[in-house]
C-alpha cells in the first residue's frame, strides 16, 4: 500500500480510504436513509398520488395527535413495565446462575447448554409455547393448580396478570442471555483478589459486595443496556400470546406501532410512534449511563 | 381390450395436451397472496395443469398477512408491476380499484364460458367483486359467518325440558334471536352435558385484539340495525357518512357480545379464530359464531370429537331493531335475521399496468372455474369455502372430503342460505377500511376486558373514525360507500 506523506507529517492512506468508501456508502445508505425516511415520515403525510411515493411534510400535526393520542401513553407505560420488570428479574436470576455456573459443579456444561436453550429459540415460538402452557382450560400451569385444588388463574386473559406473564416468558427467554454475558464477566475476575479477601478475612457477603459485584460492572452494565434496548422493541411474543390485549394492558408501542402503520396502513402516524420510541429508547440510554457513571464514581470514593 | 381403451385415452389426451395451441408460451404471471397452505395452496395445485395447457409459467410468491396489503399497494401505486395477479381480501377492493390499479374485467368475463360468471352466487359477482359498476376481480373464496350449535346438547329432550323449566320458552333450534343465545348460552355453561367427564361451556366466539374480533361484534350487531330494505344502518349513514357505530342497536349488540362471554369457554377473551375453531372441534362448547372453517375442522379434522353431532344455522338476530332513520326502536313480529359477509372472502385481480394481463386473466379464470374451484373448496387447507351454486349442489366433492351426507347437506344450506339471504350485510368496502376497523378493534378490547362502558367504548370509535373519513377526504368517502351498497351517486 502506497503511503503519502503531508507537509504537516499527516499520514494519507488513499488507497485504503478508496477501498473503503463503498463500504461505508452503503453502509449510510442502509443506515441514514431509512432513518432520514421515517423521520420525514413522522413529520409529514404519505400518499402514492402520480405513482410515486410522496411524503408531504405537515410539520408536527403528527406529533401533536401523539401528545394527545391516551392509546400511545398506555403502551408508553406498558412498555416502560415490562423493560423495567423483565429486565431487572432477568439480571437478579441471571448474576444468581451465574454465580451457580461459575463454581465448579457436576455436570456443569450440561447446566450451561441447558440454561442458553431458550435464548436460542425464535421468540414467535416462544410465544406459542408460553401461551399452550397457559391456556386458561388446557394449559399445563391451570392443571397443575387445579390438582392442587386452587383455581385456574386467567394468566392470559385476566387484565390483572396478562402483563406478568408476558414478563415471565421474556425472563424465561432471556435471562440466558444474562447468564452468558455475567459468567464472562465472573471468569474475568481475577482469582487473587478474591484469595486475599478471603485472608483478610471476608465473608462471602462482603466478597460478593466488596469485591466481585463492583468489579462485575462492566459486564453489568453491557448486559443491562443490551437487553433493555432489545426489551423496549418487545413486539413478538406479545403479538403471539396476546395480541396486545386483553383491553390493552399489554399494548407495547411497537405493537402500537404495527397496528397502526401495517393493519391500518397509516405510514406516517405508524412512523411517529416508531420515532417515539427511538427517543425513549434514546433517553433511557442516556439516563441509565448517567446513573451508572454516578454509581460507578460513588463506589470508587 | 380394457388396457388398449386406456392407452387410446392416453395417447388422445396426449394430442390433447400438447397438441393444444400454447398460447401463452414464454410468458410467466407472477401471482402474489399469502403463504401456503391457505389461500396459496389452489395456485400451487393449478399452475402445473394451466402452465402444460397455455406453455406459460406461474411464479408464486407470498408473503405474510400483515405484508400483503403494504406491498400490493406500493406495487400498484408505484408502478413497480411486481404482480400480475393479487389474491386478495374483498375488502381492499375499493383502494385497489377506487385508485385504478385493477385491470377491468367484464370484456374478459363477458367472452369467457368457462368461468361460468352466472354460477357465482350474485351477493359475490355483483357487490363482492365490482366497482361503480365494474368487475375488477373474481372471487375465489366466499366468506360469511355462520352459527354453529351442538345438535346432542340442544336436541336433548332431557334438557329441553330444564331449558323450558327454568326460561319458561322452548329450547328453540336453532336459536333465531341473540337474546335467545343468551339464555341458552348461560343454561349450557359449566357443567357436563355431554357426560365426558369435564365440564363444558355455554359459547365460544373470537374476542381476541388484534385479531378479528370485530368482525364477530358486526354480526351481532347486523340484527339489531340492519331493517330490511334500508341500506346502510351497520356502518354509516349513506347520506351524510356520519358514523352510526355509537347507535342504540350497536350499543346493544356491544352489551350482548360482552354479557355473552359470562357464559364462555374460560380465557375466550384471548381467544382468536383458529383457537375457537379447536375448542369447539374440542366439545368445549354449546355454540360459536365463526366462517365456514369450524364445519369443516368439526367434521373433518381427526382431533375432531363433535363429528356429526353439529347443527348450522344463519346468524341470529333480534324482534326489537335500532332504525337510524326514524332514530327510535322498531319491533318486528318475526326476528331481524340479517347475516353478515364477514370479510367478503378473497378475490383474485390484475394490476391494471401489468404486461401480461390477458394471461393473467388466463389464468384466473381456470383457477375460479367451477370444476376448479369445487376441488379447491372440497380440499383441505386450501381455506377457500363455497361461492358458486355448483359449489352446493353437488355433495359428493363434500363428502369426500370427509363430511357425512346429512352433515354436508346442513353445512351447505347454512352457507347458502347466508349468502342468498335478502337481507344479507356485505363487509365495509370503503377506502382505509383497514384504519377504521383498527380503530374499533382497540375499543371493543377495552369494553370486553371492562375498562371501558359500551358507550365510551362505542362513542370513541364514532370518534375517531369522523377524524378518519375527515382526514381521507368526507366526499369521497361518502361517494364510496354509497357505490358499496349499490346506492346512486352523483
Amino acid at each position: 500500500m502506497s503511503v503519502r506523506r503531508r507537509k504537516g507529517g499527516r499520514v494519507v492512506q488513499w488507497q485504503g480510504r478508496l477501498f473503503l468508501t463503498p463500504t461505508v456508502v452503503i453502509l449510510l445508505l442502509l443506515t441514514i436513509f431509512p432513518f432520514l425516511f421515517t423521520l420525514a415520515m413522522a413529520f409529514g403525510k404519505v400518499s402514492f398520488e402520480g405513482g410515486t411515493l410522496r411524503i408531504t411534510i405537515t410539520g408536527v400535526r403528527n406529533w401533536t395527535r401523539l401528545v394527545h393520542d391516551s392509546r400511545f401513553w398506555n403502551s408508553l407505560v406498558v412498555t416502560l413495565k415490562i423493560v423495567s420488570l423483565s429486565v431487572f428479574c432477568e439480571y437478579v436470576l441471571g448474576l444468581l446462575l451465574a454465580m451457580l455456573l461459575n463454581r465448579r459443579i457436576r455436570g456443569q456444561t450440561f447446566f450451561r447448554v441447558t440454561f442458553l436453550l431458550p435464548m436460542m429459540l425464535a421468540p414467535i415460538a416462544v410465544g406459542y409455547i408460553w401461551r399452550m402452557m397457559l391456556n386458561d382450560t388446557r394449559g399445563p400451569f391451570n392443571d397443575f393448580l387445579r390438582h392442587l385444588g386452587f383455581r385456574a388463574v386467567g394468566w392470559l386473559s385476566d387484565p390483572n396478570v396478562a402483563m406478568y406473564s408476558i414478563v415471565l416468558t421474556d425472563i424465561w427467554q432471556w435471562t440466558p442471555f444474562m447468564i452468558l454475558i455475567l459468567l464472562a464477566g465472573l471468569q474475568g475476575i481475577p482469582k487473587d483478589y478474591i484469595e486475599a479477601a478471603k485472608v483478610d478475612g471476608a465473608s462471602g457477603w462482603k466478597i460478593f459486595f466488596y469485591v466481585t459485584f463492583p468489579l462485575l460492572a462492566p459486564a453489568s452494565i453491557a448486559a443491562v443496556f443490551l437487553r433493555s434496548v432489545e426489551a423496549f422493541k418487545i413486539i413478538d411474543i406479545i403479538y403471539i400470546m396476546t395480541g396486545g390485549g386483553p383491553g390493552l394492558v399489554t399494548e407495547s408501542l411497537t405493537l402500537y406501532g404495527y397496528s397502526v402503520g401495517l393493519r391500518a396502513f397509516d405510514l406516517a402516524y405508524g412512523a411517529t410512534i416508531s420515532f417515539s420510541l427511538f427517543f425513549v429508547v434514546l433517553a433511557s440510554s442516556v439516563l441509565f449511563f448517567l446513573l451508572t457513571r454516578k454509581a460507578r464514581q460513588i463506589s470508587l470514593e | 381390450m380394457r388396457k388398449v381403451l386406456v392407452a387410446i385415452g392416453i395417447l388422445l389426451l396426449g394430442i390433447s395436451v400438447f397438441g393444444a395451441e400454447k398460447r401463452f408460451e414464454g410468458v410467466t404471471i407472477t401471482v402474489f397472496t399469502q403463504p401456503p397452505p391457505f389461500i396459496a395452496k389452489p395456485v400451487q395445485m393449478f399452475a402445473p395443469d394451466w402452465e402444460r395447457m397455455t406453455g406459460g409459467k406461474v411464479r408464486l410468491i407470498t408473503a405474510p398477512w400483515a405484508e400483503l396489503y403494504p406491498k400490493m399497494y406500493s406495487s400498484f401505486a408505484l408502478g413497480a408491476r411486481l404482480y400480475d395477479i393479487v389474491i386478495f381480501p374483498a375488502a381492499w377492493l375499493p383502494d385497489f380499484a377506487g385508485a385504478g390499479f385493477l385491470a377491468p374485467l367484464d370484456d374478459f368475463i363477458a367472452k369467457d364460458p368457462r368461468i361460468a360468471w352466472d354460477d357465482i352466487l350474485p351477493v359475490y359477482r355483483e357487490r363482492i367483486v365490482t366497482w361503480g359498476g365494474t368487475v375488477f376481480a373474481v372471487p375465489v373464496d366466499g366468506d360469511c359467518h355462520i352459527f354453529y350449535y351442538r345438535k346432542d346438547a340442544l336436541e336433548n329432550s332431557e334438557y329441553q325440558a330444564k331449558f323450558k323449566e327454568k326460561y319458561g320458552y322452548d329450547l328453540p333450534v336453532p336459536p333465531r334471536t341473540w337474546e335467545e343465545v343468551r339464555d341458552i348460552a348461560e343454561f349450557f355453561n359449566g357443567w357436563d352435558w355431554d357426560n365426558d367427564g369435564r365440564p363444558e361451556y355455554g359459547v365460544v366466539e373470537a374476542r381476541r385484539k388484534d385479531d378479528q374480533a370485530y368482525w364477530t361484534f358486526f354480526s351481532r350487531a347486523a340484527g339489531y340495525v340492519s331493517i330490511p330494505g334500508q341500506p346502510g344502518g351497520l356502518f354509516f349513514d349513506p347520506e351524510t357518512m356520519e358514523p352510526l357505530i355509537n347507535s342504540p342497536g350497536h350499543v346493544k349488540a356491544l352489551e350482548d357480545y360482552i354479557e355473552i362471554m359470562k357464559f364462555g369457554v374460560p380465557g375466550m377473551i384471548n381467544m382468536d379464530s383458529g383457537e375457537i375453531r379447536t375448542v369447539f372441534a374440542a366439545g368445549e362448547a354449546a355454540m360459536a359464531i365463526d366462517w365456514g372453517d369450524i364445519g369443516v375442522l368439526s367434521e373433518v379434522g381427526e382431533e375432531s370429537v363433535v363429528k356429526g353431532k353439529v347443527g348450522y344455522a344463519i346468524l341470529p338476530g333480534a324482534t326489537t331493531v335500532w332504525d337510524y332513520k326514524k332514530g327510535e326502536w322498531v319491533e318486528f313480529a318475526e326476528p331481524n335475521q340479517a347475516p353478515y359477509l364477514a370479510f367478503g372472502g378473497w378475490v383474485a385481480g390484475i394490476d391494471a399496468k401489468s404486461p401480461n394481463i390477458e394471461a393473467a386473466y388466463d389464468f384466473i379464470s381456470f383457477l375460479a372455474s367451477p370444476e376448479n374451484s369445487y376441488r379447491s373448496v372440497t380440499t383441505p387447507e386450501t381455506g377457500f369455502n363455497p361461492y358458486r351454486y355448483s359449489h352446493f349442489e353437488k355433495l359428493s366433492g363434500w363428502i369426500a372430503f370427509g363430511f357425512s351426507p346429512e352433515a354436508a347437506a346442513a353445512y351447505l344450506k347454512a352457507i347458502q342460505d347466508t349468502i342468498a339471504h335478502p337481507n344479507v350485510q356485505p363487509d365495509l368496502r370503503v377506502p382505509g377500511g383497514a384504519r377504521y376497523f383498527e380503530a374499533l378493534d382497540a375499543e371493543l378490547a377495552l369494553a370486553a376486558a371492562g375498562q371501558k362502558s359500551p358507550q365510551e367504548a362505542l362513542d370513541a370509535v364514532a370518534g375517531a373514525w369522523e377524524r378518519i373519513t375527515e382526514e381521507l377526504g368526507r366526499e369521497n368517502q361518502l361517494k364510496a360507500y354509497r357505490l358499496s351498497l349499490g346506492l346512486p351517486v352523483e
